[in-house]
């Protein structure tokens, strides 16, 4: 619970039970395939798992593939932030173009992720622009619809200030609005990291043949669970290591922001 | 339905629909891309060209047994995930030891992306479609379980005297307390796993060609259909579009029935 850190009250305390039970599930899985109790062929033992992996780093195959994961997710993370803030700010700052445009967003953002695949292969064929297409199309939405948001609740009071000072209009949106909606743009940011960790696998499972979604599908059908369960492990950590690093960036960048920045689970 | 509340109803819908001119850049697109569009293309066929695909696919009888096909396994894996996440939620969260044991399990499964569950199970399972089901639900119920869980933890400790003064029982307990404070975050949960359930669908069916809209998309992409890709591509947005608006309904009906009771503990 990283989010205990920020709330000003010192309550982290290890889950000493929780690790334990962490413990006791792969132990009992180790086991019950040690023993011969439950035979599912493809089931590997976790000693198994971690044999795969070292098997996987010493090739230098797990670090290609991370790499090239990491940067379809950086690419198409930076590509998505910088639209949807843009368009955000736009569209947050002008109720003409919001009335004029909210119901096709209304109807765009819906659509599921992965329907972009195909098309995406139509146009760029296995590539990384495939990949690109599918991560950033998705991930725009949650950026654009938080500035948009974040810059429609602040107060009016603000904006008064602003004129106040004969703040110029850009001088207004960059020195007021801006930073009063900070907190609900990293929001934003990070919910589309964490959609784009998981797009970059999708697309890489069924578009392009690359990275570490490819390398769970072709470890599946070359019948090889143990390695398999190692590049699983690894997205899982990665998606997990790339949120705590956003994270801890923002409450130094931003240390007002980040008391909101826990956002509802998803 | 009683004429108030047909009333309130319809009411519910129009709030959900925003108005039609904020369509207009839609269409913009649409128009120059027919206007502009070389004819038949192999890259950006005219929208014209998209309809005519999808009335091809409709005669040819595929259109609609892969889409009953993706619809009932979406519905059915959603409603798993719904029964199982929140009774298994509910489970955790009203016992403080079990949630905090269970608790680095859990996190650690829901950080695992959904899409990546589809490989495992098939090795496990097998192809068919037991094993379609049982992906949609398992990638559809952590959101669930976890908004549940967290939600039963915190329900108001003023309740609990209140429960104990009354002499409730466990299942009046649950049913009377814990169940309608925790529906708006049950709610929440739910609408998180409804894009993530048609996504997993349509990767079953694009991986393992079972029947559905997801396996006749890439086989249209790799026979080169432009058209029958983008017509495809719609009428997935159009559903995702509708479950979506159906959702909205839903829940705000449900929260009128049960409006969000006494604020929860902060965690």
């Amino acid at each position: 619970m990283t989010a205990r850190r920020f709330s000003g009250r010192p309550s982290w305390r290890p889950n000493v039970a929780g690790f334990v039970t962490v413990a006791i599930c792969v132990l009992a899985w180790e086991m019950t395939i040690q023993v011969g109790i439950f035979d599912y062929q493809y089931l590997p033992a976790p000693s198994a798992i971690v044999r795969g992996a070292g098997e996987l780093a010493a090739s230098g195959e797990l670090i290609t593939a991370t790499l090239h994961t990491l940067e379809s997710v950086f690419l198409g993370w930076a590509v998505a932030v910088a639209a949807g803030i843009s368009l955000g700010l736009l569209l947050g700052s002008s109720p003409l173009l919001r009335r004029y445009s909210l119901a096709t967003i209304e109807v765009l953002r819906p659509m599921p992720a992965i329907a972009f695949v195909p098309v995406a292969l139509l146009l760029f064929g296995f590539s990384i622009q495939t990949e690109l297409m599918v991560i950033v199309l998705p991930s725009l939405w949650p950026v654009l619809i938080n500035t948009m948001g974040g810059l429609m609740e602040v107060h009016a009071r603000l904006e008064e200030v602003g004129r106040t000072f004969r703040l110029s209009r850009s001088a207004i949106l960059y020195k007021v609005f801006l930073p009063a909606a900070t907190p609900a743009i990293m929001v934003g940011v990070r919910i589309s990291l964490t959609l784009a960790v998981v797009l970059a696998v999708l697309a890489e499972m069924v578009g392009n043949p690359e990275g570490l979604g490819y390398a769970v599908v072709s470890q599946q059908q070359a019948l090889r669970p143990d390695l398999m369960f190692v590049y699983v492990v690894v997205i899982g950590l990665l998606g997990l290591a790339l949120n705590a690093l956003l994270v801890g960036f923002v409450s130094m960048s931003f240390p007002a922001a980040s008391a909101e920045f826990k956002g509802p689970r998803s | 339905m009683k004429r108030g509340e047909l009333d309130v109803f319809l009411r519910l819908v129009a709030a959900e629909i925003p108005p039609a001119r904020g369509l207009v850049p839609l269409l913009v697109l649409l128009t120059a891309w027919q206007l502009l569009a070389p004819g038949p293309s192999a890259y950006f066929p005219a929208p014209f060209e998209w309809w005519s695909a999808a009335v091809l696919l409709w005669d040819s009888g595929q259109l609609l047994p892969a889409f009953a096909a993706t619809v009932t396994t979406f519905v059915e894996g959603l409603a798993l995930a719904i029964a199982i996440g929140v009774g298994l939620g509910i489970a955790i969260g009203t016992s403080r030891p079990v949630e905090r044991a269970l608790g680095p399990l859990l996190e650690f499964m829901r950080a695992i992306p959904p899409p990546v569950t589809v490989p495992i199970a098939t090795l496990l399972l097998g192809y068919d479609v037991t094993m379609k089901l049982t992906v949609v639900a398992l990638s559809a119920i952590w959101p669930i379980l976890l908004n549940t869980s967290s939600a039963a933890a915190r329900v108001e400790p003023l309740l609990y005297d209140i429960a104990r003064t009354f002499h409730l029982s466990t299942a009046d307990w649950i049913r009377k307390i814990v169940i309608p404070s925790i529906v708006p975050f049950v709610l929440l949960g739910i609408r998180v796993a409804i894009p993530l359930a048609i996504v997993v669908t349509l990767l079953v069916e694009m991986l393992t060609s079972l029947p559905g809209i997801g396996a006749l998309m890439i086989q249209s992409q790799r026979n080169f259909q432009s058209a029958q890709v983008y017509a495809l591509l719609v009428i997935v947005g159009l559903f995702g579009f509708a479950v979506n608006d159906l959702f909205a309904i839903i829940e705000a009906i449900v929260l009128q029935r049960w409006p969000p009771k006494a604020p929860l503990r902060p965690c």
